[in-house]
């Protein structure tokens, strides 16, 4: 399909940046709001600075300084940290009591927030990862959107990309970078703005084997498809 | 009897320059449009088209003395982007910046709203059939461009909800089959690095380039310059500038959980998305059936009738379409202000609500159309024709009258430098339209009284 001409580079610059990925501490953007959090290291351990239902933008990857990440307003390079709730596990000194969503909603590319149209910590009420623009809900803490447009469309454009977080020998959290070095691999952290696939999901359209497999990976979705490739390629 | 050959006018140095120059225009494209300077009052509602285009000039002028200032690029300006610092410095800093900034706005938006009812007056009067099939696409195409070009500006100011129009606008144009991805790119770029000198490029120079090149296509051959409803409209925009100044708002920040509505001319789409149905489909078919409807209206309406009230099934076509923008437009507007909802039962359209209406107006706009153009075929044969007006002011009540406004164009233009050198900016806006207004309203009784019969 249209693969003699590179229509999808024209006049293009890089989305994602050419580097590649590398395991990052995880540092909290210097967010007035966050007050003590504001570019703070977080640490697994640090109940009082980063307690349980709470939530933070954090940048991947990292230009190394919070303070210009916090001013860098990119929502590819945003994620938003958060601290699960008491019953889903957020008082565990590990590394599962964290999780790190997308910034970019798979719907229209706004910015989700955890516990709806609210800025404080903890949320009131609400323990969802909502978007102010269209309603979509992602559950936490897999992601998956449970309700609103996003929950309409299918597979991989109905889960959230994520990052994975795993805890240092004294309690920092990093983030682990993708096997591919890229946030380009659907079934892995997913891609950025197109969505996720998630383990025990419904993942008929991304079964090969599938007969729609074909006609929506070339109308639908062209970049996931070569990624898609790229990533089998190399994994296997 | 021959009359005996009048002596030439006399010619001062300024009238001859001034004729030199006419008659030197006389193979060039400006002589082979006919102007009309009316001698008395005419609707507006004729040339709504060129009032339009005034409106672009106005843009053009102040757009480009805000480029002077703005500059398109988001890092390398401290904490905020150099996008809204810009806009902020032009806003609080440079000298008139409030001023023309405010007027560009408004001016997009009467633009907006002027190109609509130049639309609709031509579709109710007929004026699109019969050889002018090709004013009626170009002015559609315009239209669309006018739109696109009054989004690409509103998201140059990178606050909140031109972030959030970026955003959605990019996915949405991602969401297209077959050439999505590459659509995207080659308008928005690859993210955040590239779309706002994109969007600039696109706003200053390409879509504005586009528009006036179909200008050229668009123009009929006669054009009605009217000074008095001219001044008041540009006059009229300044005080609504005044009254209504265009809000900085804040950074944008993907941080800031706030919902926040786009653009008026943007709701309609905005309401459709809430339905939840396919991106695409609300988002992008949606308007584009719209579109398409208006593209191939004078092929469909071939008859040789002219008139709203001959034509009762395209006049009841017309009054649905403004109807159902109209409440869509509203609902796009509406959010449940109840915060302890969740966000989706606050902003959810209910689709089928939303479809039922839809078809609910067109059955009540056709059954009432009909209805009122049967009355009034009726009461039409016994009307009898009213006479003329007679005139309603004297000679000596037009010089008092013309005297006063003067007096009150020149406390008016008194009252706004004060204003200005005081700091109230929104005040100069608004005295300065009451000057244009004035103004229009002198050159209308200067002609006015020219008419008089004594």
């Amino acid at each position: 399909m249209l693969s003699f001409v590179p229509w999808g580079k024209f006049l293009s610059a890089s989305l994602i940046g050419s580097g590649k990925l590398i395991d990052q501490k995880v540092v909290i953007d210097a967010n007035p709001v966050y007050g003590p959090a504001a570019g703070a290291t977080v640490n697994v351990n640090d109940m009082t600075t980063f307690p349980p239902n709470s939530h933070w933008v954090i940048t991947y990857p990292s230009s190394g300084n919070s303070t210009q990440d916090f001013e860098n307003p990119d929502t590819f390079v945003k994620f938003e940290l958060i601290r699960l709730p008491a019953d889903l596990g957020g008082n565990a000194a590990s590394a599962s009591a964290f999780v790190a969503f997308s910034k970019v909603c798979v719907h229209l590319w706004c910015s989700p927030n955890y516990g709806g149209s609210q800025n404080q910590n903890p949320p009131v009420n609400r323990e969802d990862y909502e978007c102010p623009c269209h309603g979509s809900i992602y559950e936490v803490p897999d992601g998956k959107a449970k309700a609103g447009p996003a929950s309409e469309q299918p597979p991989p454009d109905n889960a959230i990309p994520m990052l994975t977080l795993q805890a240092g020998s004294d309690g920092t959290l990093y983030i682990k970078a993708p096997q591919s070095g890229t946030l380009t691999d659907i079934q892995q952290n997913g891609i950025i703005g197109v969505g996720r696939v998630e383990s025990g999901m419904d993942n008929k359209v991304t079964d090969p084997t599938n007969p729609l497999y074909s006609s929506y990976y070339q109308f639908i979705l062209p970049t996931a498809k070569q990624t898609y490739q790229a990533s089998e390629t190399t994994t296997g | 009897m021959a009359q005996p050959p009048s002596p030439p006018p006399k010619r001062n140095l300024i009238s001859k320059l001034y004729h030199w120059v006419v008659d030197g225009l006389e193979r060039t494209v400006y002589r082979g449009v006919q102007y009309t300077f009316p001698k008395r009052f005419v609707s507006p509602m004729g040339y709504l088209g060129m009032l339009t285009g005034i409106v672009f000039l106005v843009l053009g002028v102040t757009g480009g003395l805000l480029m002077i200032f703005y500059q398109p690029t988001l890092t390398g300006c401290g904490t905020l982007t150099c996008a809204f610092s810009s806009v902020q410095r032009i806003n609080d800093v440079i000298p008139y910046g409030y001023l023309i900034r405010n007027i560009h706005y408004t001016a997009s938006n009467a633009m907006v709203l002027l190109a609509v009812l130049h639309m609709y007056y031509q579709y109710f009067s007929g004026r699109f059939k019969i050889k002018n099939e090709i004013l009626w696409v170009t002015g559609i195409i315009l239209g669309v461009i006018t739109g696109v070009e009054a989004y690409s500006g509103y998201d140059l100011i990178f606050n909140q909800r031109a972030g959030l129009a970026i955003e959605i606008g990019s996915s949405l144009a991602n969401a297209s089959p077959l050439i999505g991805s590459a659509l995207r790119i080659a308008i928005f770029g690859s993210g955040f690095t590239d779309f706002i000198l994109r969007l600039y490029a696109a706003h200053v120079f390409i879509l504005p380039m586009i528009m006036i090149l179909l200008v050229f296509i668009h123009f009929p051959r006669y054009l009605v310059f009217d000074l008095p409803v001219i001044s008041a409209v540009v006059g009229g925009i300044l005080i609504i500038a005044g009254i209504f100044p265009v809000q900085l708002s804040t950074p944008y920040s993907p941080s800031n959980p706030t919902l926040t509505i786009p653009e008026w001319y943007l709701t309609g789409i905005y309401a459709l998305l809430r339905t939840e149905y396919d991106k695409f489909v609300m988002g992008g078919l949606m308007p584009a059936l719209l579109f398409l409807m208006a593209l191939v209206i004078p092929f469909v309406d071939t008859s040789k009738k002219l008139n709203w009230k001959d034509r009762p099934f395209f006049t009841a076509l017309g009054i649905t379409s403004i109807a159902q923008i109209l409440v869509t437009t509203a609902w796009g507007f509406y959010i449940n202000p109840n915060l302890s909802l969740p966000t989706l039962s606050r902003l959810l359209v209910p689709p089928a609500d939303y479809f039922a209406s839809m078809i609910g107006i067109t059955l009540v706009c056709f059954v009432m159309t009909y209805a009122f153009l049967g009355y009034i075929k009726s009461r039409e044969r016994v009307r009898k024709a009213a006479g003329p007006l007679g005139p309603i002011l004297s000679r000596s009540w037009v010089y008092v009258i013309f005297v006063l406004l003067i007096v009150a164009q020149i406390a008016l233009d008194f009252l706004a430098v004060v204003a200005y050198s005081g700091g109230f900016y929104s005040m100069t806006l608004f005295d300065s339209g009451s000057v244009l207004v004035t103004f229009g309203v002198i050159a209308h009784l200067y002609r006015y009284g020219q008419n008089l019969p004594f």
